[in-house]
């Protein structure tokens, strides 16, 4: 009978003890982020080595020495880490974005309440106006509904501008989170590493840094591996935020440019030697990169497309408007204006020109009313519009047959002179009235022309619809003329009817046709809409977005890839362009092409596309008309509604993957509260048999104690 | 499988946040009858549904827009009616004057009617609709277009212009909402007849002072072809002679000299004379010398009292008497028969006044055709309005459609959804409260 016994129950009563406790720890943290399940390694107590007397039975290992707690453990798979890691960086990459975008879309307030309304009132307004444009209120309501689209356009183009610093903004504050996460993480890496350097299991430090890395995960991708030394490498796209104790930190966000010039929003480490524009970090996904991709990939786009819209809606509308007369008789201005006269009309940069009632133009000058033609029929012949011209004698004055039966018409209008070719004998383009009709409309030249058969009339009317890429460029800033002039490379033959003669004009009924506006001779009056009803066909007319007329100051060669730069007077002429924009180059048969821009660079000023045709120096360049603005802006919407999409059903996707993931991961390592109380109970019931066994121990002791005499 | 209990709680959670979303948004298409209320709900879509939106705004306007249009065109119908009967009236009037027993009275108190429906004229031509003149064309003119000048009114003055109004347009195509005031008065028509106002006054001239005139009934040429006058400068054709190969209507033929001559037989204050002018083929119709058709019958005019002049522009000859005169064809000196010429010139044999007012009877008819057909334009455009008008209602119904195609919520499957959804939700709940009361726990004493 030795005392043995009872240090060996005893043993197992502390055992069961630490067992108890670390069950408790386990309950009392079963709701604490990050806690992993402990458990209690029991393991035979070492046998105590006997003395060489002892009997064989008594031999080392042969009788148990009792229990002792060996180690406690941390249930944790690392592998499930990295899984749920990925989940929940990309979780939180489409919650930002779903976040910001839906609030950017919030902003746009389609389809009832944004600038699409707006848009059509504006149409609804003009198609009043043409209804009746000598009525003032008509005039009046377009001015109010042009003054809501610019309100609707500005409310938006500041919202996004909003958003964009809003975005900026918190990505500092997430920044400053990181920042934060990695400071903890590499104080951890410290203790732990100490800790594991004497043997300890630092359980606690290894559930915060585990918990630390998931939170940092949220925030950006991070890649982890723990070293031999217990300490744990962080990187994000291949750069270190965390190795051993060392942390590196984010710098704040700015707005630096890629290698194409355009303007960027950047995270970059600090340290780096261009703070203004570091090298960015690959963030990957979680909320960094969510906030990072709004900015680049979403608002920027919205803002750019948005300013295109209102500038190729500006450009077109004041086209029109500044081509035609107002109910005075006087030219056109321009319906939209810029605030600041520097810049280029934008979504935040316009505001409406006119505020006059009377200044609204809606008429446009024509020869149809005037005495600048007159009949082109002889005595009380009827002319027929599909016969010859030439040696008709239901002309007053027919084609010659001697003499030239070809010549040009020089068109003069937006301070461009552009010629018209013409050929009136044979199977020429002005062989008849029809054919002259057609083929002058098909030149594009910013006139139309039509026949009055009742009046037995050519009618030239200024058509700003009617203008072509080669006029467009030509006209560069030369301001819109509602005036136009057309005169003719053969003279009139004058005299009576009969008379034949070899200028086109003077067979259509006209000697010269100089500066036909809105005046006595060719009073077209305030009643007339024609305005108005370009202002109208312009909504249904496709354009090119942004607006762009320009030219190249370099040649083309030959087809193949080219860089053009910008014009000298205008060495920001491509800078509302971006890769994939359309545009419609040279003039004529077959130089005009259409080609796509490549690749622009923002810091030259300089655009490049594929060219299949030699261009002369100076060829146009304008944006080719793909799209009506009514389209444009819609495929905008389209595109913000298809982001937001994207972004929710990302966010749902992710947000289950991550919750599964979660879900195996806390399997393995969470605290069932069930288990655990089976845990307690199982160790109660085995701290009670011990207890009991040393009382039963203590008995017998008592008894052998109660042999000695005198006790 | 093992399961943390916290798990248990997040997975409970996340369902419930996942059915209250879903029974939301549910709620919220269900009171507003909207399923597309953001570009999120279908990106697909929501470019088309803002279109539609363009579309049915421009349709509903360019509705009203035609509505004030077919108004209008009415009123123009209206007074182009009233139009229709002055000429009418005035057509009896110089039926019941052209006859050789009234007194010089009774032709006044005639010509005098006539100088009342002169001013209904004029009246029609200042037809005003919502305070715009109907036939003034595009010109805003406060005053009205047609003003009178003289008194007697000898002319009018017409401050419009030709352009018609408010051109509508539609798919592309223009439609005048207007007819014009050439169109309908005639007004410096491209045949050169005289308009609703000259016819008039002509009439009403013809009535009171009793002159003779002698004008071709017709135009002497030959369709396509032209009767030219004197040669202007550069060389324009040469002046037509009566030889001239199918320039005529009625082909000229000379008498068996080979000649032509007329005799006109006149007065000059009351005293008789009478001449015979007799003419080579090569003799030009007006040539602008003495050697020309109308320059012969000048030469003889203080003899015969009649002057000749030809309109290049009616292509018409016309003799003017102060009386009653006679017009025939006669044998050239030597010939055995006369030529064709008052034929060709188509003239009457006899000029007085009530043949004045006869021949002036179809200046009356012109001008009626003329009313007659604008009308017809304005009816057959009230008609396009109309067409246009129900197209417009047609897309209006379709796009409409459409709209509420992509727009508007399924009732009937949504109000299916938002059940499910409510029970799901329902059953969420109650299998959370069950399971959160459950632990060992509770069996621990």
């Amino acid at each position: 009978m030795s005392f043995f016994g009872l240090n060996l129950i005893g043993g197992a009563v502390d055992a069961f003890q630490q067992a108890a406790n670390t069950t408790s720890d386990n309950i009392a943290n079963f709701n604490t982020p990050g806690a992993s399940r402990q458990v209690v390694n029991l393991t035979e107590a070492p046998p105590v080595t006997g003395s060489p007397g002892y009997a064989t039975w008594q031999g080392p290992g042969t009788k148990g020495d009792g229990v002792i707690v060996q180690s406690i453990t941390r249930i944790h798979q690392d592998s499930y880490d990295g899984l749920f890691r990925g989940a929940s960086s990309a979780q939180s990459y489409f919650d930002v974005q779903q976040q910001q975008l839906s609030a950017i879309q919030s902003s746009f307030g389609e389809p009832s309440n944004g600038i699409n309304a707006a848009f059509t009132n504006l149409q609804t307004a003009i198609s009043q106006l043409a209804s009746d444009p000598t009525g003032t209120s008509q005039r009046q309501s377009v001015i109010t509904s042009a003054q809501a689209f610019v309100t609707a356009l500005n409310r938006v183009g500041t919202a996004v501008q909003t958003q964009q610093a809003t975005v900026i903004q918190q990505a500092s504050t997430v920044v400053a989170q990181a920042n934060a996460l990695i400071d903890k993480i590499a104080a951890l890496n410290g203790q732990i590493r100490a800790s594991r350097a004497v043997g300890d299991n630092p359980n606690t430090y290894l559930d915060q840094r585990d918990q630390d890395v998931d939170a940092l995960s949220k925030l950006l991708s991070t890649q982890t591996s723990v070293q031999s030394n217990g300490s744990a490498l962080v990187t994000v796209g291949g750069r270190a935020l965390v190795n051993d104790t060392q942390a590196y930190h984010l710098a704040n966000p700015v707005v630096g440019t890629d290698a194409s010039g355009n303007a960027t929003l950047v995270i970059g480490m600090q340290g780096d030697p261009t703070p203004s524009n570091p090298a960015p970090v690959q963030l990957g996904s979680g909320e960094l990169a969510g906030y990072v991709d709004v900015y680049n990939k979403n608002l920027t786009p919205y803002a750019r497309k948005l300013d295109a819209f209102a500038n190729a809606a500006a450009s077109e509308i004041d086209r029109v408007t500044t081509a035609s007369y107002d109910a005075s008789g006087n030219p056109g201005i321009a319906l939209l204006q810029p605030n600041v006269g520097t810049q280029a009309i934008g979504a935040t940069n316009i505001t409406v020109g006119i505020t006059d009632p009377s200044q609204i133009p809606a008429a446009l000058a024509s020869t149809a009313a005037g005495s600048l033609t007159t009949g082109i029929n002889s005595a009380n012949n009827v002319v027929n519009t599909a016969t010859a011209v030439q040696n008709n004698a239901t002309f007053a004055h027919p084609g010659a047959t001697v003499g030239p039966t070809t010549g040009t018409l020089t068109v003069t209008v937006d301070g461009v002179a552009q010629t018209f070719a013409y050929d009136f004998s044979g199977a020429g383009n002005a062989a008849s009235v029809d054919t002259f009709v057609t083929s002058f409309n098909n030149a594009q030249l910013g006139v139309s022309a039509s026949f009055d058969s009742v009046a037995q009339k050519m009618v030239f009317t200024r058509d700003p619809n009617n203008t072509g890429p080669a006029h467009r460029a030509a006209q560069g800033a030369n301001p819109t003329t509602p005036s136009f002039t057309i005169a003719d490379s053969n003279a009139p033959a004058g005299g009576s009817q009969g008379t034949p003669s070899s200028s086109l004009l003077e067979i259509f009924g006209a000697t010269a046709i100089s500066g036909v506006q809105q005046n006595g001779t060719n009073a077209v009056g305030a009643g007339d809409n024609g305005g108005a009803n370009a202002l109208l066909k312009l909504f249904s007319k496709n354009v090119g977005a942004p607006a762009l007329q320009t030219t190249s100051p370099t040649a083309i060669a030959g087809a193949g890839s080219v860089t053009v730069a910008p014009p000298a007077g205008n060495p920001t002429a491509f800078a509302q362009l971006d890769v994939g924009g359309q545009l419609t180059i040279g003039a004529g048969t077959p130089a005009q092409e259409n080609v796509v821009v490549t690749a622009v660079n923002r810091t030259t000023g300089t655009i490049t596309f594929t060219a299949a045709n030699a261009h002369a120096a100076n060829f146009a360049i304008a944006t080719t008309a793909t799209t009506t603005l009514g389209a444009y802006y819609g495929g905008l919407v389209g595109q913000l509604g298809l982001d937001v999409q994207t972004a929710t059903t990302g966010s749902t996707a992710q947000t289950t993957l991550a919750a599964n993931i979660d879900k195996v991961r806390q399997g393995i390592d969470g605290i069932n509260l069930d288990e655990e109380t089976q845990n307690l109970i199982k160790y109660q019931n085995s701290y009670q048999a011990a207890a009991r066994t040393m009382n039963v121990l203590e008995t017998l002791l008592t008894t052998a104690l109660g042999l000695i005499p005198g006790g | 499988m093992r399961i943390a209990t916290s798990t248990l709680y997040a997975q409970q959670t996340q369902a419930i946040d996942d059915q209250t979303a879903l029974y939301a948004s549910l709620g919220q298409q269900l009171s507003s009858g909207k399923r597309l209320t953001q570009p999120s709900d279908d990106p697909a879509q929501i470019a088309q549904d803002l279109t539609l939106h363009t579309t049915i705004d421009a349709a509903t306007q360019q509705s009203t827009n035609v509505q004030n249009a077919v108004s209008e065109l009415t009123t123009t119908d209206s007074a182009l009616s009233s139009l229709t009967s002055v000429l009418q009236s005035a057509r009896q009037l110089a039926i019941q004057g052209s006859s050789d027993t009234l007194t010089s009275q009774q032709r006044t108190a005639l010509g005098n009617q006539i100088d009342q429906l002169l001013q209904q004229a004029i009246a029609v031509g200042n037809t005003a609709y919502g305070g715009r003149y109907v036939f003034a064309g595009s010109a805003k003119t406060v005053n009205p277009p047609v003003q009178q000048q003289g008194n007697p009114v000898s002319a009018v003055q017409f401050l419009g212009n030709e352009q018609t109004q408010g051109q509508l347009v539609y798919n592309g195509q223009s439609f005048a909402l207007s007819t014009t005031f050439g169109a309908a008065f005639n007004y410096q028509s491209s045949d050169g007849s005289p308009d609703v106002f000259q016819t008039l006054i002509t009439l009403r001239n013809t009535l009171v002072n009793g002159t003779a005139v002698d004008q071709s009934a017709a135009a002497i040429n030959q369709a396509g072809a032209v009767v030219y006058g004197p040669q202007g400068s550069p060389a324009s054709p040469a002046p037509t002679t009566i030889g001239t190969p199918n320039a005529f209507a009625v082909t000229p033929v000379a008498d068996t000299t080979g000649n032509y001559s007329i005799t006109v037989n006149g007065s000059v204050n009351g005293v008789q004379g009478v001449s015979t002018i007799t003419m080579p083929a090569g003799t030009a119709i007006d040539d602008g010398t003495a050697t020309s058709l109308v320059g012969r019958i000048n030469a003889v005019s203080a003899t015969t009292g009649v002057t000749a002049s030809f309109n290049a522009k009616t292509q018409k000859v016309v003799l003017t008497g102060q009386g009653s005169f006679y017009v025939s064809d006669a044998p050239s000196p030597g010939a055995a028969n006369t030529g064709n010429l008052t034929k060709v010139l188509n003239l009457a044999p006899q000029a007085d006044f009530v043949q004045n007012v006869s021949t002036q009877l179809g200046d009356v008819d012109h001008a009626l055709n003329g009313v007659l057909n604008a009308r017809s334009v304005v009816g057959a455009r009230i008609q396009a309005l109309g067409a246009i008008q129900s197209q417009l209602q047609t897309d209006l119904t379709d796009n409409k459609k459409s709209e509420s195609g992509i727009e508007d919520v399924d009732v009937a499957s949504a109000v299916t959804q938002l059940s499910q959804t409510q029970t799901a939700l329902q059953a969420a709940y109650s299998t959370t409260t069950k399971l959160e009361s459950k632990t060992l726990f509770d069996y621990l004493t």
